[in-house]
């Protein structure tokens, strides 16, 4: 038989005591956890939104770097636990999280600068918190006239100086569906752009994964490319060559938002936190360099570093059905895989 | 005490209780998370609602993925070759160099290791793009008249590996090399043998075991490195681990993930076998 001593069990209170006060994850009160994109997103809500509401709510904010994918796929593991309070999600990703009833309602009276966003942004599950205009991206010292149409990008010289990405982020998943309606497809029919996309790929300058694309933009291995305003703007703002067109077909938006986790811990403070991710002061700071984040406020005077001129453009632009696209998002992704692969 | 008095007591006999913090340690992080990825394995649909063995059959009845298997397995070889060729001259002149010059080669050899493996898969795409160091390199000395495509390939992939992984290579072999025998290696020059029968009739066969866990830890470490092959490699190229990011993440097809993941363990245990295999045949053999 093993006899505990008075020392091992000192030891091990000692112990249970410590553990038990190891901060796991903020759940104090004026405190919460939001999960948060890795990058120009983090450092533009730890610089930018934190510090303003730790100053006007006594809130203290830890960010958990997640990608959005990563996001739905850690709250779904937890099974109930959530590792954080307020997630950040692009509409495929949001489509999927809504389905799985991930999110907590929306009550939008406590957000104080409800009346402050355009109408349809705040949903019952989900608030808006910056919107992304996705198009074509080009070095103009190496093509004395831009690509035009999405169809452009899969002629010469475009083709050979191409990076093409594929379905596994939104930009790309809804980028590939404008070129599929180009030659003849539709939102929930790509079928016309894999007969393109092989042909393209033998020419095409890089195909890589959609996190490497700015940096293969900014070592000269691409020269053409389909992403969001956002990194052109951080592209040119490091110095790199590069102008964002809209399609003829026009440019694309989604919108980017955020939520409160089904079972959060601190949901008045995650009110308060996307109230002040919403407000005229985050979104007009926010608009700036080195974050060009489009801001979604109507009190927002708009800075000219930004490729559009008012958020009413948004509602011309391009916009995408993800209740129709997530379904069949998995067999787009291995027919990517089984084509476009060596 | 009753553990001493075990130990010193009864020879060959273990106490148990001394290694029960790390067995339980990796029944719960390892063991446990282990039984849970097979049994998701064995659920025929994404939702989970219903057993099957469909993800399995999808996974080893289709081509593709066979080949993404077969390209995981190939990239691990082509590491270790490349890592063993240059890895045995620089062991053989840090074995032939003084104390001093050791001490540069041995920080020469452990710098990439104290740096973050992310940055130094971007600086290789610094290094092997369009208009990167190699290319402007080759283009001024007028060896080639357009800059070559050596991002986004299994060669580029391979080049980054090799500086990647090193050290994993070098550090075991340079210490099973410091304590091989010169007088072994004298007198088989002395018997008349050249310079490339003794390296492989006497030095090979003597540092094979610092080969084999030099190789080990590269095969292990390059089929695995998903950074530097989503980074490098491209997405034309596909390799299982990025197949289970992109199905546990964004496909949420955790059943077909868990069985690309079990495949994942499972090559790369067959190679860590096959290497040990190898170990235990040149001892013997």
């Amino acid at each position: 038989m093993t006899v505990t001593t008075r020392r091992e069990f000192l030891a091990g209170a000692a112990a249970l005591g410590f553990a038990s006060a190891w901060p796991f994850r903020a759940s104090a009160a004026g405190s919460l956890t939001a999960a948060i994109y890795p990058g120009t997103w983090e450092e533009a809500y730890r610089g930018v939104l934190a510090p303003a509401l730790k100053k006007s709510a006594d809130i203290d904010v830890a960010f958990d770097s997640l990608f959005a994918v990563d996001q739905v796929a850690k709250v779904r593991a937890a099974r109930g636990v959530p590792p954080f309070d307020c997630f950040v999600l692009d509409p495929g990703p949001a489509a999927s999280a809504m389905q799985a009833g991930l999110f907590e309602p929306i009550d939008a009276s406590k957000l104080t600068n409800a009346a402050k966003v355009p109408a349809g942004l705040i949903t019952s599950h989900a608030v808006t918190c910056n919107a992304q205009v996705v198009g074509i991206a080009y070095n103009p010292k190496k093509f004395a006239t831009p690509p035009k149409s999405w169809a452009d990008l899969f002629k010469s010289p475009y083709v050979e100086r191409l990076g093409l990405t594929g379905f596994q982020t939104t930009f790309g998943t809804v980028s590939i569906i404008e070129m599929a309606k180009v030659f003849g497809g539709s939102e929930t029919n790509v079928e016309p752009v894999f007969a393109e996309l092989k042909k393209a790929v033998e020419k095409a300058a890089a195909v890589a994964a959609p996190a490497a694309m700015p940096g293969l933009f900014q070592q000269g291995q691409i020269d053409v490319m389909y992403t969001n305003t956002n990194t052109v703007a951080i592209l040119k703002g490091r110095g790199v060559s590069i102008e964002f067109v809209k399609p003829e077909t026009g440019a694309i938006t989604f919108q980017t938002t955020l939520h409160i986790v089904k079972g959060a811990d601190n949901v008045a403070n995650a009110y308060k936190y996307m109230d002040m991710a919403i407000s005229a002061e985050v979104q007009g700071a926010l608009q700036k360099q080195p974050y060009n984040m489009i801001p979604i406020n109507k009190d927002v005077k708009l800075v000219e570093t930004l490729d559009i001129k008012s958020v009413d453009e948004l509602t011309k632009m391009v916009t995408h059905d993800w209740t129709k696209i997530n379904p069949q998002r998995a067999a787009w992704i291995e027919r990517f895989n089984k084509e476009i692969t060596k | 005490m009753a553990g001493a008095a075990v130990a010193g007591g009864t020879e060959g006999k273990v106490d148990w209780r001394l290694a029960a913090p790390l067995g339980l340690t990796y029944l719960a992080f390892f063991a446990a998370p282990f039984a849970i990825l097979l049994g998701i394995s064995f659920y025929a649909d994404a939702e989970q609602t219903r057993l099957g063995l469909d993800s399995w059959t999808k996974f080893y009845g289709d081509a593709f993925y066979l080949k993404v298997i077969v390209d995981t397995l190939k990239l691990g070889v082509f590491a270790v070759t490349a890592t063993t060729l240059l890895a045995y001259p620089l062991a053989l002149l840090f074995r032939a160099v003084g104390p001093r010059a050791q001490r540069v080669l041995i920080f020469i050899i452990l710098m990439p290791l104290l740096t973050s493996v992310v940055i130094r898969t971007f600086a290789w795409i610094v290094i092997l793009a369009r208009e990167g160091v190699v290319n402007q390199t080759l283009l001024a000395l007028g060896v080639t008249a357009a800059p070559l495509n050596l991002l986004q390939t299994e060669l580029g992939l391979v080049i980054a590996l090799t500086q990647i992984e090193m050290p994993l290579m070098l550090l075991p072999l340079l210490t099973v090399m410091n304590q091989m025998d010169q007088n072994l290696v004298d007198a088989s020059r002395a018997l008349g043998a050249s310079k490339w029968r003794t390296f492989f009739r006497v030095i090979l066969p003597l540092t094979l075991p610092g080969w084999i866990a030099g190789a080990t830890l590269v095969f292990a470490s390059a089929t695995t490195a998903f950074i530097s092959q989503s980074v490098i490699g491209g997405a034309r190229l596909v390799y299982l681990p990025a197949l289970i990011w992109q199905q546990s993440m964004v496909v949420y097809n955790w059943p077909f993930a868990a069985v690309a993941s079990l495949t994942l363990l499972f090559t790369v245990l067959a190679g860590i076998m096959a290497l040990g295999w190898l170990g235990r045949f040149a001892r013997t053999g």
